[in-house]
């Protein structure tokens, strides 16, 4: 059996598992009108495709968040300065 | 005390990020309806714990303004409700999106008078005239002191509004009219990330608050004017 083969039969077992689980969906990682992967998934791949990938999306929300320590954080370091200018050491911040 | 408020506000980043790791990796039963939505209750129902503490950080401050007459508790009370109202349209927004693809799919409804959310949007329009009154004052001092009776007034309303009503009726919410309580229906490992979730968003409200107090004052310094 060719390589490109016995990949699509791999792929082909375990979409009919998933079926069987009950867990097939419209959303299956093999896009209908796309050509079958002719290599396995490898390094972040294999997290990355796994449980739905929900990773994917936990990595998008940190970069987001991340992007929003940064600035806050920024805002903190201006604001001090401005104090600083101002002379203004009496706030009392708690 | 700077190095306080650095130490709490680096706290409160890792505390947030933790609580981010958990809400995704965690396992969770799959039930009807909610599925993988489930994990909107560490986002969604953080926002309104988190209105609830900003509205009663504000009024204690206008409590506290009309008996000092201190302005700065008056930009503490103001910077606290801007805040709140923040999260509390944050609440409402996640609540609509939520909402439209569990119990209202298949339909067009996005808005349905569920009433505990109808109760929250009257909340907000009530905090929404808080700050149309103050708009409404040139002299600051006149300003505070009606701003700040109408501020408890206004604090006043929110268990009524959130919790008192909407609780007579039926509503997706738990511990509505004829629904199981919070506490019967919500799995324990959704409690190890919910309830860190809600004390990690009470501080970035107070992260959040404390930089526009800070900014508030110096423009009071500079300006005469404590409005941010």
């Amino acid at each position: 059996m060719a390589p490109i083969d016995r990949i699509q039969d791999a792929v082909q077992n375990a979409a009919d598992s998933l079926a069987q689980a009950g867990q097939a969906t419209a959303f299956d990682s093999i896009w209908a009108g796309s050509d079958i992967p002719t290599q396995a998934p490898s390094g972040l791949e294999n997290v990355m495709l796994s449980n739905d990938k929900i990773f994917v999306v936990l990595v998008v929300v940190l970069i987001i968040w991340s992007g929003i320590m940064f600035m806050l954080w920024r805002n903190d370091n201006r604001i001090s300065e401005l104090e600083r200018q101002v002379g203004d050491q009496s706030n009392d911040l708690l | 005390m700077n190095r306080t408020y650095n130490f709490i506000r680096n706290t409160v980043f890792v505390w947030l990020t933790l609580m981010i790791l958990g809400a995704f990796l965690l396992n969770i039963p799959r039930i009807n309806i909610l599925e993988h939505t489930a994990r909107n209750l560490y986002f969604h129902v953080p926002m309104w714990f988190t209105m609830m503490a900003a509205v009663g950080v504000s009024a204690w401050h206008s409590v506290r303004y009309l008996g000092t007459g201190d302005m700065v508790r008056d930009i503490r009370a103001l910077q606290a409700a801007r805040i709140g109202t923040l999260f509390g349209v944050l609440g409402l927004l996640t609540g609509i999106f939520w909402s439209k693809f569990t119990w209202y799919v298949g339909t067009d409804v996005w808005w349905n008078f569920d009433p505990r959310q109808t109760m929250a949007a009257v909340q907000l329009l009530i905090y929404g005239a808080y700050f149309v009154l103050r708009s409404a004052f040139e002299d600051p001092v006149k300003r505070a002191r009606i701003a700040g009776v109408y501020n408890v007034f206004a604090m006043v309303t929110v268990p009524f509004l959130l919790f008192v009503l909407p609780r007579q009726m039926a509503s997706l919410h738990p511990g509505a009219d004829g629904n199981p309580a919070f506490s019967d229906i919500t799995a324990p490992v959704m409690r190890l990330v919910f309830y860190p979730a809600v004390i990690g968003f009470i501080g970035l409200f107070w992260v959040l608050y404390t930089q526009r107090v800070r900014l508030a004052t110096l423009k009071h310094r500079l300006t005469s004017d404590p409005e941010l």
